[in-house]
């Protein structure tokens, strides 16, 4: 027995197609507790998946929006946040400067608790020693009451003296300068002291002459200014003996280890140069206030 | 002919449900059903249909159970099938068989309408047994009647006694 064809179930598919019609009339009518009709219910069940399809989309695009805002907002954040890291980082340099700076002073008024009237700090901002002339540029000139022939301590002893000044700088010659020469007093616990020259090498150090050989001189001795040479105040500290050589002459070739490294000081005093009664009384520093 | 037919079956339908309701008859025949089932008799299914459609609908713009359109309308395309099918498949001569159809037919509609609400309303109503029991038996015994009567031949029997008066 053949299938019925469609033509043949034409009655079949109009009774369904017909009582579908009214289905769809009556749930569309018939309301529910929660408001909706039927008709409601079952087109929102059937159209469920796009709408969470659409509502997936909306919460993608919605997300994309809010990260892309987000970004936005965060990159400037983040801009203005390095801004002002870099400009903490800059005060913090500051800070730490002038911390080391509070330091060093401290540690000079600790060397020099009670400098002479006209003792002014400066700031060693440069210094030169590439060349036979070893000289040191400070912050404070003639301007800021620096004198002529000032002698410039560091915290660990004596670095020069002021040999040009300008209103608001002022040029160091170094110790360790060719041209540089400090009276000194070689100081030793048990023999005491012995008067003699320190000059500068040219090369950076300092080298201590006119010592006969039959002074005894020992390595670690200490050198400190005699006062005697006209330009540099008695009792500050010049540096110790490193080496101890005899030549072929009468005097010792001796070697000095500076006591302050002008590479490593960023704050100095400058104190006033030495007047000429001084230097017949043979004044110390603390003796001259 | 037939459009004809239907329209002034469902009218006469309406009135008498009408005049019925009025008279507060407690199971009136199903008249709606009988305007089907006359077009369901030859076995074609789908101007049965078709003429279920209106008919239920003027039932439930009369009656409205639950403000549903649609309802009858539902119940009288599917019975208007199922007779129309029966009709193409066996012969009904007897006025009581097609009664029994008829009755057959208000079950099946009455079925039809409790399991149609029960879906979309949640409620299970069925009706009152005696009530449905009484409302097939009258709308069976109505049709059988119909169906009795539309076999007498008036025409000749008219003739007849014209003749017998003649002579």
């Amino acid at each position: 027995m053949a299938a019925p064809t469609l033509t043949e179930r034409r009655p079949e598919i109009f009774l369904a197609v017909l009582l579908s019609l009214c289905l769809v009339a009556l749930s569309l009518q018939v309301r529910r507790p929660n408001g909706r009709t039927v008709g409601e219910g079952w087109l929102l069940t059937a159209v469920s998946p796009f709408v969470d399809l659409v509502t997936a989309v909306r919460s993608g695009v919605h997300d994309v929006g809010t990260w892309a805002t987000s970004r936005r907002a965060l990159r400037v954040e983040n801009r203005a946040l390095s801004a002002e890291v870099e400009e903490l980082r800059g005060e913090l340099l500051r800070l730490r400067d002038a911390e080391k700076d509070k330091g060093r002073l401290l540690e000079l008024f600790g060397a020099l608790p009670s400098p002479p009237p006209g003792t002014f700090p400066a700031r060693l901002i440069a210094v030169e020693s590439s060349g036979p002339f070893h000289t040191a540029l400070l912050d404070r000139g003639a301007g800021d009451g620096l004198q002529l022939d000032g002698v410039v301590l560091a915290r660990a002893g004596l670095l020069g003296r002021v040999i040009a000044l300008g209103p608001r700088t002022a040029r160091v010659q170094l110790l360790s300068d060719n041209t540089a020469a400090v009276g000194v007093l070689l100081t030793h616990a048990s023999r005491g002291g012995r008067v003699a020259v320190a000059k500068g090498d040219g090369q950076g150090g300092v080298s201590v002459e006119y010592v006969p050989t039959i002074e005894p001189v020992e390595p670690n001795d200490v050198l400190v200014s005699s006062g005697t040479d006209g330009l540099y105040p008695g009792g500050l500290p010049v540096g110790r003996v490193a080496s101890v050589r005899r030549n072929k002459t009468l005097f010792w070739e001796i070697q000095v280890s500076a006591a302050a490294d002008p590479h490593r000081e960023s704050i100095v005093f400058v104190l006033p140069p030495v007047r000429k009664s001084d230097v017949t009384s043979g004044l110390s520093v603390m003796e001259r206030r | 002919m037939k459009p004809l037919r239907v329209a002034i079956g469902l009218s006469l339908a309406v009135l008498a449900t009408l005049a019925l309701g009025a008279l507060h008859v407690p199971a009136p025949p199903d008249f709606f059903l009988l305007v089907v089932a006359d077009m369901a008799k030859g076995g074609a299914a789908v101007p049965a249909m078709l003429v279920g459609l209106p008919a239920g609908l003027l039932e439930d713009t009369l009656l409205a159970p639950g403000h549903l359109l649609g309802l009858h309308a539902f119940s009288k395309i599917l019975v208007g099938y199922l007779l129309a099918t029966l009709g193409a498949r066996m012969v009904v001569e007897k006025p009581l068989a097609v009664g029994g159809l008829l009755a057959g037919a208000v079950l099946v509609d009455a079925a039809t309408l409790t399991f149609l609400v029960w879906v979309l309303k949640g409620d299970f109503l069925p009706p009152a047994p005696w009530l449905l029991l009484a409302r097939a038996a009258t709308t069976g015994l109505f049709g059988g009647l119909l169906y009795a009567a539309s076999r007498v031949p008036w025409k000749q029997r008219r003739e007849a006694r014209r003749r017998v008066r003649l002579t």
